[in-house]
């Protein structure tokens, strides 16, 4: 079992891995109570664009991912707030255009390979030492954020307007924590994948809402999931060659549907 | 007329708000000072929500004044001086993952820095607002599963936790039975009378907290004050901007 550590292509898997899980599952928190699960696939969709640009263009496909994502949210935000269409309207047709899109440019580019494939669902054999350094890069960036400012989010979540009421700087926190997201989704899909990261985000929080606990122990149960289906699911990958983000899932959805079962009233 | 103690909490002049071309409040001025418990009245629709959320800095006023303790209301920083309890305060998805102490605990995070965590004080705080709303038992109880009255208490908890000099409730009975809205109503007045916390109170029973009550803003588009509390229930403004005879406020009062 341990052997499988002793490769660095397999030690860059796990150390992206788990700092992925732990990002995933922390704004995941937020992301579930304030609604927002869909955005956290649409945003995985968008951040396909940069790949897309990113390997047809031959800049690192990561980096353009996280800006295109960031991109994104704020403009999800904009259209959100500022025209009369339905959330869930604007983040559907975010979704499909995106995707759209980044079909579009890797067909014009003939990009259209294995390497697109791993960007999709995940790839344990694909993280090189230029991605560990982007995801612990931008993923402390991401994880400061989250614990500086997790009392003001968890209150925003709560109630906006009361959190608002007290002083509390929403709109400026609410731009702050999509931006943080879509970061987190960008990094997140060179081992998950961008049609699996929504998942990773989402699946351990609502497993952990089953056990009926305060906020902090909500978050350390979410963390716990995500950091045991990615060491699970990565090693799964390594013995049985599956796309590490589809067996990821695979776990997390296990747990999720032991939860249900276990707290069933 | 209501005693001056000092500068007003809110010193409101000439507000009016409107949605297009609908007047939905129309040159309303009033102060309201501090150790004052003003409750406000109106039919449905008539703008006290409004009123309310215009004071919270929720919505932005099209024309007229707010100066809050002195201050204009854009250049206002200390928020946390001002409890508010909305409507649906009672309202709590059984799933969320909050014990009463972590809702109450949020009373104290504008007051607390970035890099702080929870001082000595900030726990006295909550300590001392789940005690004064008597719900220190349920501390580790999660909040969706309390009594629409526990949860009551829970959100006035969390406002008192921010040491506020004013509560503002707007109405905050939704699934709250008749032997916990007493309760509620006495600890209002108790809060008011031993803590010398000003409030602002919307409720459409007014009849049972009339004798708490020093001042009576009727709102209707228009806002009517009621100065007198001994006069509160036959205050004829009262009977024509609420849409009922006074006497029937009074005997709403018997009823409970």
């Amino acid at each position: 079992m341990l052997e499988m550590l002793s490769y660095d292509f397999m030690q860059r898997a796990f150390i992206a891995g788990l700092f992925i899980a732990t990002l995933a599952s922390l704004s995941g928190t937020f992301v579930v109570l304030k609604r927002y699960s869909l955005m956290s696939e649409t945003l995985a969709h968008s951040a396909l664009v940069g790949v897309a640009v990113g390997l047809v263009a031959g800049y690192n496909p990561l980096w353009i991912a996280v800006i295109v994502s960031i991109l994104a949210a704020w403009l999800i935000e904009y259209l959100r707030s500022s025209f009369s269409i339905y959330s869930d309207a604007v983040l559907s047709i975010m979704l499909s255009g995106s995707l759209a899109l980044a079909v579009t440019i890797v067909s014009l580019g003939g990009a259209f390979n294995n390497s697109l494939f791993s960007y999709l669902f995940g790839s344990i054999l694909a993280v090189s030492d230029t991605d560990v350094y982007t995801i612990v890069g931008f993923g402390s960036f991401s994880l400061l954020f989250l614990l500086l400012f997790s009392k003001e989010l968890y209150f925003i979540a709560y109630d906006e307007e009361v959190a608002q009421t007290s002083g509390i700087k929403v709109k400026f926190l609410n731009f702050l924590l999509v931006s943080v997201v879509a970061i987190i989704i960008a990094l997140s899909i060179r081992v998950v994948g961008s049609l699996l990261i929504g998942a990773l985000m989402v699946i351990p929080t609502v497993a952990a809402l089953q056990y009926r606990v305060g906020f902090r122990r909500t978050m350390l149960i979410a963390l716990f999931f995500a950091l045991f289906s990615v060491i699970l699911g990565m090693s799964l990958s390594y013995f049985f060659s599956l796309p590490s983000g589809a067996t990821i899932v695979l776990c997390v959805i296990i747990i999720f549907v032991l939860s249900l079962v276990i707290n069933r009233r | 007329m209501p005693v001056k103690f000092k500068a007003p909490i809110f010193d409101v002049k000439n507000l009016s708000f409107h949605v297009r071309d609908q007047v939905i409040l129309e040159n309303i001025s009033f102060e309201i000072f501090e150790g004052e418990y003003i409750a406000i009245i109106g039919p449905n629709g008539g703008g006290k929500t409004t009123l309310i959320r215009l004071l919270l800095n929720l919505e932005k006023a099209s024309f007229g004044e707010i100066r809050i303790f002195g201050k204009k209301l854009q250049d206002f920083k200390e928020w946390y001086k001002i409890g508010y309890v909305p409507q649906r305060a009672t309202l709590v998805d059984e799933t969320f993952p909050g014990t009463v102490e972590d809702i109450v605990n949020m009373g104290r995070v504008a007051r607390r820095g970035i890099f702080a965590g929870m001082s000595t004080q900030d726990r006295e705080k909550v300590r001392d607002a789940m005690i004064k709303m008597d719900i220190f038992d349920l501390k580790d109880k999660m909040v969706g599963t309390l009594s629409g009255g526990q949860r009551q208490r829970v959100m006035i908890a969390r406002a008192l936790a921010s040491s506020p000099k004013i509560l503002i409730l707007d109405e905050p009975n939704t699934g709250v039975d008749v032997v916990s809205q007493q309760r509620f109503y006495g600890l209002l007045a108790q809060l008011n009378k031993e803590e010398n916390i000003t409030i602002l109170f919307i409720t459409h029973d007014i009849g049972v907290i009339a004798d708490d009550i020093g001042r009576l803003f009727t709102i209707n588009r228009k806002a009517t004050i009621c100065n007198d509390p001994k006069k509160l229930l036959s205050c004829d403004e009262v009977s024509d901007l609420y849409g009922i005879a006074a006497h029937s406020l009074a005997n709403h009062k018997h009823e409970h």
